[in-house]
């Protein structure tokens, strides 16, 4: 791109040069389109889970039941964690993945473009058809877990349940078709110098997360599957009166449900890994080490699926223990790598750094009640306790909710060419720190004081609970408004384009995502710079820093030529 | 302006964490319960020495390395192989000495004791509980908004025999620092041994339908002898 057409995009309001029409969009095979497609999806299902715990909230705060029912309040959260795991955090991370993977590794789209526009689709459709519950006589109301016999024919006989599992079985094919087509890019369209053990962490930990993906993906689809069998056709593979089983669900859902963890936090510690030693002004600190990490991770988060069980009484609590437990040693390491990247550094504290402080901290907290719950005593006393609510929203909210706001303000300025206003920004992120301490903080005590999660009242008796509830509540009243000052940031930033002009590389990056414009050419690059280390454009810049301006002979063209952009589209 | 403000907030929330936490678990009252407070103090301990290294060192770090406006790259360090292996080190060591005190508290916890327990039938129903004594066929039944009262002799050893017949529920008494799913097709049991008189509430942990929230019952410890009296009342009564 020559200059005078950079100065031609400047003039124009942001995501113009990208935006196209409303068909553009609903045709697209672009994975940075797919990408803002997923990113906005997720950020709408985010509004509406979110919205969905408000109301819970509301309800929560005083004993007795104001103006919800049960049966409302049942519904409520089981489409609040459906939303939030399902529709909310994936299309997230599959937002980041589709749009940073082939740019950091310097591809012009994914390998299977078409493909990538159908898993889009597949998962706003499930989405949708989870969530429509609603409109035909109430949603499923048996918790996101879906556990049997409760979610079976004869306990649960709405419609909205066979809806949740249809639109979960299309989230569950969505995610397999997707962790293919990354695993297919990375491996095999990363540009010439892109060696395994230069690629950016992110990269890394989303190749892990879409191997993760391809092996408990399909164990969840095949336990759908069943479940929906037994509802509809008169089978009977769940239900303990005909000799089913009641305990095979939460092993199947487990095995699939603790690796989603991971699924959804690694590519946040991706994240958090690119920006940390950005704005450290220093190399990620034991790079191999970091990736060796996630790796075991993702190894081991195989087998601890039944620590979600111990207090079933039928699987091996002492074994699932020690391998729970295993998981703190390499999420252990990670943080001495975060803290050791930023050692003797130059720490600005811009809005993407300051979310990712926020997150090493909350993280942090979420991280030390993971043993207790893996202690199989202790768990016995805090197991479906708010105890358990608090360390999985530390984890999830404080873990991969603030990484994905640092993610916002870090690759928005790429994504659309518009920088976010920093004042909003660190008012967001203040706003959020507290809202989420509050929110979630007293429910460590709740659950030590024995309340249990998914009640829609409690007595009034319990003398210490209302005022815990009191607090969460205004906490979590406090976070929407944070959510408020995000969306207005990003209208105005981004929409109504008063947000200053982003240049290539706002940050000082060092991966190739910042060697192409903001926003990116349809075809990604017309230049790459020599890659010959993990921090390309890091190089680049020193090379052009110290010396006089040389051309590299490995300089690698990419044909631009807008011809072959079209043939691309149309596969 | 932020920092010091930032750092304050970080040391009371400290505090608070730890203060809290140790202040706010149920008091036990039956001999496993002491096991697991003893339990949990021991991964507070090590969780609060965690935080206040990490969060430490995390605090340091914003301080000390905060960028001053120098251009100046600072030194390029990536790696450092001692340093790697002692921090994979320390986790492994925590992680093997809070595996093994876990393993020795629910060994202990989880044998079943010898002798003949006072035998309780605990049968969870959409949306109550039905208690029997086997020994005497004595029955207490719930229903929603009447919660049932079961009697219970302290100093003896207790062993209740969890059963549904529907979807699955958790028996759940939060003073005993326990609880243990009631799941069909499945007999599971849990042992206990009160050590304290006193009413506690319990409720179903396992979201089970509908008036889940309204699965509430309640344990009074009383005395053997009161104990003794109350049952032979409830065989006498039709």
């Amino acid at each position: 791109m020559t200059t005078a057409e950079l100065q031609e995009r400047a003039r124009r309001p942001a995501l113009a040069g990208e935006r196209g029409g409303i068909v553009d969009y609903l045709t697209t095979t672009d994975h940075k389109r797919i990408g803002l497609l997923y990113l906005f999806t997720g950020l709408g299902f985010f509004l509406l889970a979110g919205a969905l715990s408000l109301v819970m909230r509301a309800e929560l705060t005083f004993p007795d039941l104001q103006f919800l029912d049960e049966a409302t309040y049942n519904q409520l959260f089981t489409m609040h964690g459906t939303g939030m795991i399902f529709f909310f955090a994936s299309p997230v991370v599959f937002g980041l993945a589709n749009y940073f993977i082939p740019l950091q590794i310097g591809a012009p789209d994914v390998a299977f473009p078409r493909l990538n526009a159908l898993t889009y689709w597949l998962a706003l459709s499930g989405g949708l058809i989870a969530f429509s519950g609603f409109l035909v006589g109430g949603a499923a109301a048996f918790g996101w877990t879906g556990y049997v016999p409760l979610s079976g024919p004869i306990f649960s006989p709405g419609s909205g349940s066979n809806l949740w599992i249809i639109g979960l079985l299309f989230a569950g094919t969505s995610g397999i078709l997707g962790a293919v087509n990354f695993v297919a890019t990375i491996f095999s369209m990363r540009a010439p110098g892109m060696t395994m053990f230069r690629m950016p962490v992110f990269t890394w930990n989303m190749l892990v997360t879409s191997l993760l993906i391809m092996l408990t993906f399909p164990v969840l689809t095949g336990a759908l599957a069943l479940l929906f069998i037994d509802r509809t056709l008169g089978g009977h593979v769940f239900d303990p009166a005909a000799g089913g089983s009641a305990i095979l669900w939460q092993h199947l859902f487990w095995f699939f449900g603790h690796p989603e963890v991971y699924i959804l936090i690694l590519p946040f510690f991706g994240v958090v890994t690119e920006i940390i030693p950005v704005f450290s002004g220093k190399p990620v600190f034991g790079y191999r080490g970091f990736v060796f990490a996630t790796m075991l991770i993702g190894v081991l988060s195989y087998s601890v699926w039944a620590h979600h069980m111990f207090t079933t009484g039928v699987v091996s609590n002492l074994f699932f223990a020690i391998t729970s437990m295993m998981i703190a040693i390499p999420t252990g390491v990670k943080f001495f790598n975060w803290i050791a990247t930023m050692w003797r550094g130059r720490l600005r504290f811009q809005t993407p750094m300051l979310f990712c402080i926020g997150f090493l901290l909350m993280f942090l907290v979420g991280g030390l009640t993971g043993p207790f719950l893996a202690s199989p005593a202790i768990d016995y006393a805090v197991h479906d306790t708010y105890y358990v609510v608090a360390h999985f929203h530390y984890v999830l909210f404080g873990g991969s909710v603030f990484a994905a706001f640092a993610a916002l303000y870090y690759w928005l300025p790429k994504m659309t060419g518009r920088m976010l206003d920093e004042r909003l920004g660190v008012a967001h992120f203040w706003l959020t720190l507290l809202g989420m301490n509050l929110t979630f903080f007293p429910m460590h005590l709740l659950g030590l004081e024995g309340m249990p999660r998914r009640i829609a009242d409690y007595p009034v008796t319990e003398s210490g609970w209302t005022l815990l509830n009191v607090v969460i509540s205004g906490g979590s009243a406090i976070l929407a408004v944070s959510i408020l000052v995000l969306a207005w940031n990003v209208i105005s930033s981004v929409f109504l384009g008063r947000g200053a002009v982003a240049p290539d590389d706002p940050w000082g990056g060092y991966s190739l995502e910042w060697a192409t414009s903001s926003p990116p050419p349809h075809h990604n690059f017309s230049a790459l710079p020599p890659i010959r280390s993990e921090r390309p454009v890091f190089d680049a810049r020193e090379a052009a820093g110290r010396g006089p301006a040389r051309r590299d002979p490995a300089e690698v063209e990419v044909p631009a030529d807008p011809a072959a952009d079209q043939e691309m589209d149309l596969g | 302006m932020g920092r010091h403000r930032g750092l304050r907030l970080r040391a009371i929330a400290l505090l608070a964490v730890t203060v809290a936490l140790a202040a706010c678990t149920q008091p036990p009252v039956t001999v496993e319960a002491d096991r697991v407070q003893g339990l949990y103090n021991l991964f507070l301990v090590a969780a609060a020495g965690v935080f206040v290294v990490v969060a430490g060192l995390i605090g340091w770090n914003i301080v000390r390395y905060r960028s001053r406006g120098d251009a100046s790259l600072p030194v390029q360090t990536s790696t450092n192989l001692v340093l790697e292996i002692i921090w994979w080190a320390l986790p492994t060591l925590l992680v093997i000495g809070l595996f093994v005190a876990s393993a020795a508290v629910l060994n202990t916890n989880d044998a079943r004791h010898p002798g003949s327990p006072l035998r309780v039938k605990v049968e969870g129903f959409q949306w109550q509980w039905r208690f029997t004594y086997l020994d005497s066929l004595v029955q207490l039944t719930g229903a929603p908004g009447s919660p049932p009262e079961l009697l219970l002799p302290v100093a003896a050893t207790i062993d209740f025999q969890l059963v549904s017949a529907d979807v699955i529920h958790a028996f759940f008494i939060p003073s005993f620092l326990v609880k243990r799913d009631t799941v069909p097709g499945v007999d599971n049991h849990l042992q206990l041994t009160i050590d304290q008189p006193g009413t506690y509430t319990g409720q179903c942990a396992e979201f089970c339908g509908l008036l889940h929230d309204q699965m509430r019952f309640s344990i009074r410890a009383v005395s053997p002898s009161e104990f003794a009296t109350w049952l032979a009342s409830q065989r006498a009564a039709p």
